[in-house]
């Protein structure tokens, strides 16, 4: 059942465990990067929140809590499901790591159905601020449409992410699943794994910061 | 000599061998051989000619800028071409040829080189780098020049969500796009250094440039995300109508400064660091002596990195910003100073008592010096709030930036360019021409950038392209520099591109330098050394020491 698991070593390493750890080097030092594009707006949204404490209060007060816990656990079992993918891709078990990163590409579509139909539920209770021809009617506080307009690019950025992860997830798969694959390239699922984590990583602090603080 | 000896003799001689160097400039010549190349050394010369290309777009554009300001009232340049001029000038320069000017081509270049590896981490992702920087920045030129874009280089809001009527969008699109590019070769060379250094290269065993492009990655791979998220708010506020930084909604555009300058007071660094490990090769390689304080240097690298991402408000200081604030700001400038000037200490302790040889690369080194010094104390008196108060938004402050990008980054890559040009092309140049090349630029720098330090203290303003006549003397008096300082620049792709065909051979190691790259051959094969160096020996072993205790 189980097969041979290793990497391919380039010509520029001296071994697979020098090709290994780069490669996983490489990945965290993105992270690093990716984590500095969030910040940009996690600090932005804190500092709004500061600043006009009652408006924020308003608009988290009207985000769908239930859907962002939801998510919040889908999110988590995903993960995982990629950290199943990740243990059986070093035990050689192709099948049920097959498995694994379908369910995890699957959990992250359920996620972004959640999310499409909790922007639908925004755009039918008009908060949708900058829609020039639809009303805003959330309050006539000016402070309150900007964390509005914050929350749709924070969770809209996320979505982006999670659609590429998703896209990296079923291109792998398809990858994996042809033989030979964990013999040459058993490190690329684990690179996935990391990035996979990672998003989710960052919806643990979107979370909080749109929908749990001032609630 | 009888029949048989006859055969004999005919036997002994050698079968024609073709003379076909195998180094990585011939070992294939195929156009498709260049353009999908994953070889550190080739990417690093498709850099070189792209943003040498951009450099000429950029420098044109400089030239139309000090050609219009020749007269006082406006009438070569209207108000409005003359804001597109300039902003053309600024972001091709900045994001077009500064960012990737020294990391993305001696770095590319030397990197592997220097610390014993056969290439960078990941080679394709190199190439994709050089990609994506060429498509976008092609696209935001073409914009540039077809539409315009009249916001400045900085993009300030409101101005750029609403007011201005330019091509925004596309420009700000394309600046996203470039980002990337800085972001991969910034992780690609942090990996590399970590992990692909030769048996026995230690940290403390790595070339002071290579310390340089370590700290410049860190800003690469931290700093430009933000700018990537600024952006793309501004985008988001253009295009489909957010408020974020729109005061009449709520919004704040204050905050894109922020997280603007968040971005590109580090990007500062990101141009001066790499010209500062092009420095300590430069002096040491022509004083002929082990560099003084290798760990000063090593370590003010990583410091200048750091605290150059706390130091962003000092650009702000009159933009309603707290006085607690401003103090804060206003010290930690201050304190970034400092691990600057241990360089340039250090190389002044390297330099002293040294044998010294003013060749082409050392007289670009000393007068780096003398730009930076200037550059660096003029950069200490806008720190000050009070003296910010003075001349905050005026020639002042352009000129303070001009002694900086091109005072130490142009002139270091420079210097950098015609030391290491006999390793990279294997040719040597002119060395006259280049001795009165490094002398214009010199001249020509201070004769276009010191009149405008007075101007800028008398009260002239930046981006204006009317002034009252009152200035005109020294506005012309830079202009005549600017066409001195063109010749500085034409003379070398002159004589450097001559030198390809007509150059003498250069061996292996023409300056008697120290360093792994000059080990190999020149130019290096394909993979760099024919065996992995074992590296046991410190850097700069030069025969001449300075006594440290």
């Amino acid at each position: 059942m189980s097969t041979a698991v290793g990497i391919k070593v380039e010509e520029h390493f001296h071994n697979a465990e020098q090709q290994r750890e780069t490669a996983k080097l490489g990945m965290w030092v993105f992270l690093l990067t990716e984590l500095l594009l969030f910040s940009g707006l996690f600090v932005s949204a804190l500092v709004i929140r500061v600043l006009h404490p009652d408006s924020v209060t308003a608009v988290a007060l009207h985000l769908k809590f239930w859907i962002g816990a939801t998510n919040t656990a889908i999110l988590i079992v995903s993960s995982f499901c990629m950290s199943g993918a990740i243990e059986s891709s070093r035990l050689g078990l192709r099948r049920p790591m097959i498995f694994c990163m379908l369910a995890t590409a699957g959990l992250g579509v359920l996620f972004l159905m959640l999310k499409g139909y909790e922007y639908d539920r925004d755009y039918v209770e008009h908060m949708t601020p900058f829609l020039s021809f639809r009303r805003y009617e959330l309050v006539g506080d000016p402070a309150s449409r900007l964390f509005t307009d914050l929350y749709f690019v924070i969770t809209g950025l996320h979505a982006i992410h999670l659609t590429i992860g998703i896209g990296i997830m079923l291109v792998m798969s398809w990858l994996a699943s042809r033989p030979h694959f964990l013999e040459r390239h058993q490190n690329r699922i684990e690179i996935t794994g990391l990035y996979w984590h990672f998003i989710d990583l960052i919806w643990m602090i979107v979370f909080p910061t749109l929908y749990l603080l001032n609630r | 000599m009888n029949p048989s000896d006859a055969a004999l003799r005919d036997l002994r001689v050698p079968a024609p061998v073709l003379a076909v160097p195998d180094d990585y400039l011939h070992v294939e010549q195929t156009l498709g051989s260049w353009i999908l190349t994953t070889d550190h050394k080739r990417i690093g010369i498709l850099y070189l000619v792209s943003i040498t290309g951009f450099f000429v777009l950029g420098a044109i554009a400089a030239g139309l800028i000090r050609l219009a300001l020749i007269v006082p009232d406006g009438s070569i340049l209207s108000n409005d071409v003359y804001n597109r001029v300039f902003t053309l000038h600024g972001v091709i320069m900045v994001w077009f040829f500064l960012v990737p000017s020294i990391p993305n081509t001696l770095g590319n270049f030397l990197l592997p080189l220097m610390i014993g590896a056969k290439d960078v981490a990941f080679p394709r992702l190199n190439l994709l780098s050089w990609y994506i920087f060429v498509i976008a920045s092609l696209f935001t030129v073409f914009v540039m020049i077809w539409g315009g874009v009249d916001t400045g280089w900085t993009f300030y809001t409101p101005l750029s969500t609403q007011y201005s009527n330019s091509y925004v969008l596309t420009a700000v699109f394309g600046i996203i796009v470039v980002g990337f590019s800085s972001i991969l070769t910034g992780m690609n060379f942090m990996v590399t250094v970590h992990k692909l250094r030769a048996p026995g290269m230690t940290w403390f065993r790595l070339p002071l440039f290579v310390w340089s492009l370590y700290a410049t990655s860190l800003i690469l791979v931290l700093a430009t995300p933000v700018l990537t998220i600024a952006l793309i708010l501004l985008f988001a506020d253009r295009a489909f109508g957010l408020a974020i930084f729109d005061p009449a909604n709520g919004g704040d555009p204050v905050l894109f400064q922020h997280l603007f300058w968040f971005y590109s007071h580090p990007v500062v660094y990101v141009m001066v660091l790499p010209g500062m490990g092009v420095m300590s090769e430069l002096v040491t390689a022509f004083s002929y002596k082990k560099i003084f304080g290798y760990k000063f240097i090593a370590f003010s690298s990583v410091g200048i990195a750091v605290i150059g991402f706390f130091v962003w408000g000092h650009h702000m200081f009159y933009n309603g910003m707290s006085p607690f604030a401003g103090l804060t700001f206003s010290l930690m400038s201050f304190i970034v100073a400092v691990p600057s000037a241990i360089k340039v200490y250090n190389w002044a302790a390297t330099i002293h008592k040294g044998s010294i040889r003013l060749d082409t690369p050392m007289l670009y080194a000393l007068g780096w010096i003398g730009l930076f010094v200037i550059g660096g104390v003029t950069g200490l008196m806008l720190a000050s709030t009070a003296i910010d108060g003075q001349v905050h938004d005026t020639y002042f402050v352009v000129a303070h930036f001009h002694y900086i990008m091109v005072g130490a980054t142009v002139v270091a890559f420079m210097g950098g360019i015609h030391f290491w040009w006999p390793k990279i092309t294997g040719r040597k140049y002119s060395e006259p021409w280049g001795r009165v090349s490094a002398l214009l630029m010199f001249i020509g720098f201070n004769m276009t950038f010191a009149p405008q330090y007075v101007l800028g203290y008398m009260g002239m303003p930046r981006r204006y392209a009317v002034y009252p006549p009152a200035y005109q003397v020294l506005n012309v008096l830079s202009s005549a520099g600017a066409t001195v300082l063109a010749l500085a620049y034409i003379f070398p792709m002159i004589y450097l591109i001559w030198s390809l065909w007509y150059g003498e051979e250069a061996g292996d190691n023409p300056w008697g330098a120290k360093g792994l790259e000059w080990l190999t051959t020149s130019p290096p094969p394909k993979h760099n050394f024919e065996h992995t160096p074992m590296v046991d020996f410190d850097p700069y072993d030069y025969p001449n020491v300075t006594p440290e205790k």
